[in-house]
């Protein structure tokens, strides 16, 4: 390809992700959700500027003291900020968030283009592995995976994505089986090509709207169990600012103290609805196929 | 009927021979071996051995699976290194316990999301739908537990209308079910809603309408039946769903289910008890699919058997 015809592609390319931009954000709830994603990131990474007080700083004579001034959101047992342990607890909803949803993401797509690309014995293997794994109620594994690790925040990590990648797998394996007829994969097959430049350089591109759909989507629902785990004490441990864990020493002081647990569950709902939000209309635009 | 219903339960085989291996492995290959716990730290290397040996840990790691498996297929869910009872025994205690608030938080989940979902579906785009899909939203957005402690601390702690804590009469229930029902509601009305209008959509209710019959009998007579295949199907998905949600909210409402046994023995290392637990639990889970998978043959005449 000369350089020129190079340009003009990336021209072209580079044309279609503003219209695609363009569209997406034209939605109401794109630009919401996506809104909501950038603030609480901006909150993540500049953490330290916005807290007023470090996660751990314990002020024993000022503890459970309600929101008002000094402490906008109170303190907790040991007299620390809530709002600064909730502002770091941030960086750790999308650290966990993130992590464990890029390593399923990773398995599923390896093992779903395996056994979609080369379908036969090894299909068949991987499926079965995969409808297994897909059975299995994803909280629960965790649960004793971590219970046999033993708790801790990366222990949480590897466990969640152990048992919540077959979803990929399915979908990229069944992108793979349609894409695997198509012509333009076929005349690369004929052409010589090596089944890894197909594989990554073919397919691979063309199967990823959908991929990158179920990603957004996935997550929420990983910021969820991580809070659940964490709540069950099978996460972050303390003193750890995870909102799960947060919650878990607040529930003790529910009754006098209610601000400890009340505001992190917020911040829950908030970043997991403004995940919901962008995945759906992500996948309105990419994918109206997919419009459940 | 009966054909497909067999060859869905020797599918499941395969299911619980994964299910067995993968929890009996990672319980086993966990570092820190329950002997400890029993012995304590000061013992002999004699008593060591000896408890070693009597629990059966000198075997191999194969023999013990089989010995395991066997004695499942007896019932037998081993003996609780803690508490010195069978773990069969503890379970069974608990499970009703589990039960109660999983039925319950089911049938409030379905009343509500079934109604909601149709009306939204019906009135698309209307303020009526998109309040319901807000509702909705929001719903799905929230973590069980979560609800459960501000339902805890607003009718239990402030208003004192229901218990704090324990179980055994329905006013222990409610707090629970609704936590357990309503977030599940959101996930169901959203799916109830997206197969209605679907249905919606297809030529025959476009014949239905244009034969000129009542917008209500094209609703009820010909969209509602088809649209609510699907829901069969999600049943069983709820099912799994709400009882992985019960672990967390019986620790919000100190309830003694199967869900708060496995958690504290998760603490104590007491690791029959939570093989044991977590296998039943997933065994629920996995009846409750396959259950929604025959409904599902039996509601829709065009599975294939």
């Amino acid at each position: 390809m000369t350089d020129l015809a190079l340009d003009r592609d990336k021209m072209k390319r580079k044309g279609r992700f503003a219209r695609f931009l363009k569209q997406l954000f034209a939605n109401k709830m794109a630009r919401f959700g996506g809104t909501v994603i950038f603030l609480l990131f901006l909150l993540a990474v500049f953490a330290p500027v916005i807290a007023p007080y470090e996660y751990d700083a314990m002020n024993l004579p000022e503890m459970l003291k309600a929101p008002g001034f000094g402490n906008i959101l109170g303190t907790d047992e040991f007299g620390r900020d809530v709002f600064s342990r909730i502002v770091y607890g941030t960086r750790i909803s999308f650290t966990v968030g993130f992590l464990a949803v890029g390593i399923s993401l990773l398995i599923g797509t390896i093992l779903g283009a395996l056994a979609g690309y080369y379908g036969g014995a090894l299909d068949y293997v991987i499926s079965g592995i995969t409808d297994i794994a897909w059975s299995f109620p994803v909280t629960l594994l965790a649960i004793v995976f971590v219970a046999a690790l033993g708790p801790s925040l990366i222990n949480m990590i590897i466990a969640m994505a152990i048992v919540s990648w077959s979803g990929f797998a399915r979908l990229v394996r069944g992108q793979f089986l349609s894409l695997r007829e198509k012509e333009f994969v076929q005349a690369a097959r004929v052409l010589g090509m090596r089944d890894r430049r197909i594989i990554f350089r073919h397919m691979l591109p063309n199967a990823l709207a959908p991929v990158i759909v179920l990603t957004t989507l996935e997550v929420p629902k990983a910021i969820i169990v991580e809070a659940s785990l964490s709540f069950l004490g099978l996460g972050a441990q303390p003193p750890t600012p995870s909102w799960g864990a947060i919650m878990n020493s607040g529930k003790s002081y529910l009754m006098e103290a209610p601000w400890i647990s009340i505001f992190p569950g917020l911040m829950i709902v908030v970043i997991v609805m403004g995940f919901n939000l962008f995945g759906d209309a992500l996948r309105d635009t990419l994918d109206p196929r997919l419009k459940d | 009927m009966l054909k497909y219903t067999v060859k869905k339960l020797i599918m499941m085989i395969p299911v619980l021979f994964g299910l067995t291996v993968i929890i009996f492995m990672i319980l086993h290959l966990a570092p820190g071996s329950p002997v400890d716990l029993i012995v304590g730290p000061n013992a002999t290397p004699e008593v060591y051995e000896n408890v070693t040996k009597s629990l059966g840990l000198d075997r191999p790691l194969i023999t013990q699976y089989f010995v395991f498996v066997r004695n499942l297929l007896k019932g037998d869910l081993g003996t609780s290194i803690l508490q010195q009872r069978p773990v069969a025994e503890m379970i069974l205690q608990r499970l009703p316990v589990t039960l109660e608030v999983g039925v319950w938080a089911l049938i409030t989940s379905f009343a509500l999301a079934i109604p909601i979902g149709i009306v939204a579906a019906v009135h698309r785009n209307s303020k009526l739908d998109y309040a319901a899909m807000s509702f909705a939203l929001v719903g799905i957005s929230m973590p069980t537990f979560w609800f459960g402690l501000i339902l805890l601390y607003l009718f239990a702690f402030r208003l004192g209308w229901f218990p704090v804590s324990g179980y055994g009469t329905w006013q222990h229930l409610v707090l629970p079910v609704i936590a357990a029902g309503l977030t599940d509601a959101a996930v169901t009305a959203r799916m109830v809603r997206s197969s209605m209008l679907e249905v919606v959509g297809q030529d025959y209710i476009r014949t239905a309408r244009s034969k000129g019959l009542k917008e209500n009998t094209v609703i009820s007579k010909h969209a509602l039946k088809n649209a609510l295949i699907p829901v069969i199907t999600l049943l069983g998905m709820r099912i799994g769903w709400i009882i992985g949600g019960s672990v967390t909210l019986e620790i919000v409402f100190n309830r003694p289910g199967i869900g708060r046994l496995m958690v504290d023995a998760i603490f104590a290392r007491d690791y029959p008890v939570v093989q044991g637990a977590m296998l039943v639990l997933t065994a629920f889970i996995l009846l409750g699919n396959l259950l929604a998978d025959i409904l599902y043959a039996v509601a829709d005449p065009r599975i294939k058997y």
